[in-house]
């Protein structure tokens, strides 16, 4: 009767919710959004993307013919990912000696727009002298930075041959070294992305976060509003504040499930061609990281939990409050509980079986993220796995059973906010 | 006897405050109507509360169909709060058959039931609809349904009337006297007196969290309607509370309800009224419950 309960409060906020328009509203407009801010920005930019042209002056004679649009094999890697999307056309004219007209020139072109910019290489660069740009904007900063770097490698160049070092030989000679990982584990030694599957753990841990975002308001305005209803007399008396909580959680966490699984679905759906086109262009010495099914069923089982978990949360302030605007107060803290997990994941990817790994690893709040951080990064022992699960949920039971508890006595004090010691004599009895 | 309903020496306080001190009453298994009677605030919705588990009593018992009260006793009770409340966003049938389901019912069952229902009250055509595009008085009979579509055993409903317009009252009425005919019991908590009168076979009294009286109406009236009296008279009214054969004298439209001491002679009390009004009429009569209300009020304090 119990579990009835449970299931039949579920059931219903179940249907009520993906009936509404607003899921479905919520469902499309969401990745759309979501699209929109990632794709959109690079999109502008590749329109944006148009060839700089730029006249070279170059009083050294030496620097312009290092210079070249195209990056060496040799060259340090580079600073940022978007300078790929810069293009520069150099253009190299031959240094009048009326230096002053011909740079009014040049001013006069790059405002009629038939250059975009100049520079002119004096000798003092070598030693150091930054190089003078002239160009109709300057907040291209893209360019610049393309430039810089194009400039740092032909200005190297130069400065090694003026020191009798052949500029290819020490290029190749100063080549990086890469790292190529590979994890031992029982099931035996394979090699692995150098990334690896910590990736796994952050992106658990954004979606959860993500997630609550949403869903975490969502169970707190449910449980406010079926206070508000004033249906919950009738429903109270064969239904215990215990169950109607579960159920209550339940039904409002399955349908974030449902919509995640429909974002996940259409994802998967929608790029599976892009994944296979871009397999064939994907450089050699970069692995995707990859998940054993078993250890990809606990992420499943601890995103579900964890998502139980600090829903629960909000489901407590649902209890305790009675208006929307004092427990939203409350809830824009609890925010910074949840990213406690975060600060602390860098030290378990650093040592992930020290003794305080696996202690703040078996706190229930945190074990949803961070024990799979510590199964991807070196399998703990079962006995900690089975800990993680068993302490997570009894600390979900035990949440619940505290939110009946302000629940229940919640619902018949209208009005009055409460204190922290009145919340804590409404837990001790009913 | 077993009784559908026992509440035995239950206590509560909010504070200082005892909303409920002491108070035990048992409702008899046979079809009956149960007033439990009292004014506003003399705890009567804290007791159906605690007898529907929705606030613990700090102690005392109760008992349903003769069991210590648990989640499956509960089930067999069709709660009507003061406080009325659906999902606004919930349609009609969907409402109806999540009541039931938390009521124990099964959907297959359910189905069938609701259709009767909805047709008996003039609804099957908002089956569909929404519960918030229906009028108040949709809304209630809505309300009314969800109670009796279990087929409780025990119907508690408080203040069921408040906020009814005449035909949704006249519609509640008869189906808690045919509920009542199928042999079932039905607990009514009222501050309405009148209303009381009219409809139930048993009382119960409540006045500042404390029975003050409890039994059969028709012995309640006997036992003290022997010394009740309706008088038409002019003269100088209120010097009758002053007269010792008198108990309680209300004057109501130029009609005095005179309720007399349990050992005053009607005939002694009349010669004395002589003295000073100028009587139309003079008669024994059945005492009103509101009369006897506010005696035992009186008696208790």
């Amino acid at each position: 009767m119990q579990l009835d309960n449970i299931r039949i409060v579920a059931k219903r906020e179940y249907l009520q919710r993906i009936r509404s328009k607003g899921f479905w509203i919520g469902t499309v407009i969401f990745p759309v959004f979501a699209v929109a801010m990632t794709v959109l920005p690079s999109l502008l930019l590749m329109r944006s993307k148009t060839t700089q042209k730029i006249v070279v002056l170059d009083d050294t004679g030496r620097v312009a013919t290092q210079l070249s649009a195209e990056r060496s094999k040799t060259a340090p890697p580079e600073p940022r990912e978007q300078v790929r999307m810069a293009r520069i056309e150099f253009i190299r004219e031959v240094a009048q000696p009326d230096r002053k007209a011909q740079e009014e020139t040049l001013d006069q072109r790059a405002l009629d727009k038939e250059i975009d910019a100049w520079i002119r290489i004096t000798p003092a660069v070598l030693t150091g002298t930054p190089v003078e740009y002239h160009g109709r904007s300057t907040s291209n900063f893209m360019t610049q930075e393309v430039l810089e770097d194009r400039l740092t490698e032909a200005v190297r160049r130069v400065r090694l041959a003026d020191a009798g070092y052949d500029p290819d030989k020490v290029g190749e000679l100063s080549a990086k070294v890469d790292l190529r990982t590979i994890r031992v584990s029982k099931e035996g030694s394979r090699a692995e992305g150098g990334a690896g599957g910590f990736i796994f753990a952050y992106i658990l841990f954004f979606m959860l976060f993500l997630s609550l975002l949403i869903w975490g308001q969502q169970v707190m305005n449910g449980i406010l509003e079926e206070k508000g209803s004033r249906a919950v007399e009738v429903i109270i008396s064969t239904v215990k504040p215990f169950q109607l909580m579960m159920g209550k959680l339940t039904g409002i966490c399955l349908v974030g499930l449902t919509q995640f699984g429909i974002w996940l679905t259409t994802m998967v759906v929608l790029s599976a061609p892009g994944i296979v086109g871009s397999l064939g262009n994907m450089p050699d010495d970069l692995k995707i990281p990859t998940l054993g099914p078993l250890v990809a069923l606990q992420f499943l089982l601890f995103f579900v939990l964890g998502f139980f978990v600090y829903a629960s949360f909000y489901a407590a302030l649902g209890a305790a409050f009675n208006s929307l605007q004092e427990a939203q107060q409350v809830a824009g803290t609890l925010g910074i509980l949840f990213a406690i997990p975060a600060i602390l994941m860098p030290m378990i990817i650093n040592a992930p079986s020290s003794t305080l790994s696996t202690v703040v690893s078996l706190i229930p709040l945190f074990s949803p993220v961070l024990m799979p951080l510590r199964m991807v990064t070196e399998m703990p022992p079962v006995w900690q796995i089975a800990a993680a699960y068993l302490l997570t949920f009894g600390f979900l039971v035990l949440m619940v059973w505290i939110c009946g508890r302000i629940y229940r006595i919640g619902i018949l004090m209208y009005g009055k906010k409460p204190t922290i010691p009145e919340l804590l004599r409404w837990v001790r009895y009913s | 006897m077993t009784s559908n309903l026992e509440v035995r020496d239950v206590r509560k306080s909010y504070g200082k405050f005892a909303a409920v001190d002491g108070v035990s009453f048992a409702v008899p298994e046979t079809g009956t109507i149960f007033g439990l009677l009292g004014p506003n605030g003399a705890g009567k919705t804290t007791i159906i509360r605690m007898i529907m588990d929705i606030i613990a009593p700090d102690s005392g018992e109760i008992h349903l169909f003769g069991r210590k009260r648990g989640a499956a006793e509960l089930r067999r009770v069709g709660y009507l709060p003061e406080e009325r409340g659906l999902y606004p966003k919930m349609t009609v049938i969907d409402q109806l058959l999540f009541l039931g389901e938390i009521h124990g019912r099964k959907r297959r069952d359910l189905v069938p039931a609701i259709d009767r229902w909805l047709d008996r009250v003039d609804l099957a055509k908002w089956k569909k609809a929404k519960v918030e595009e229906l009028s108040k008085g949709m809304q209630q009979k809505v309300q009314l349904i969800g109670t009796l579509l279990h087929e409780p055993e025990l119907l508690i409903l408080d203040e069921p009337f408040s906020g009814l317009d005449p035909i949704n009252q006249e519609l509640f009425r008869d189906l808690f006297h045919e509920h009542r005919k199928q042999g079932r019991t039905v607990i009514l908590s009222t501050h309405g007196m009148e209303l009381a009168e009219r409809m139930c076979d048993h009382i119960c009294l409540i006045s500042q969290g404390k029975v003050i009286l409890t039994g059969g109406l028709r012995e309640i009236k006997r036992q003290i309607g022997g010394n009740a009296y309706r008088l038409v008279a002019e003269g100088d009214l209120d010097r009758l509370q002053g007269l010792p054969e008198v108990e309680q004298a209300v004057v109501q439209d130029g009609v005095v309800k005179l309720l007399l001491r349990p050992d005053a002679e009607g005939s002694e009390a009349l010669r004395r009224m002589i003295e000073f009004l100028r009587i139309h009429e003079f008669r024994s009569e059945e005492p009103e419950l509101e009369q006897i209300f506010l005696k035992a009020v009186r008696d208790a304090a």
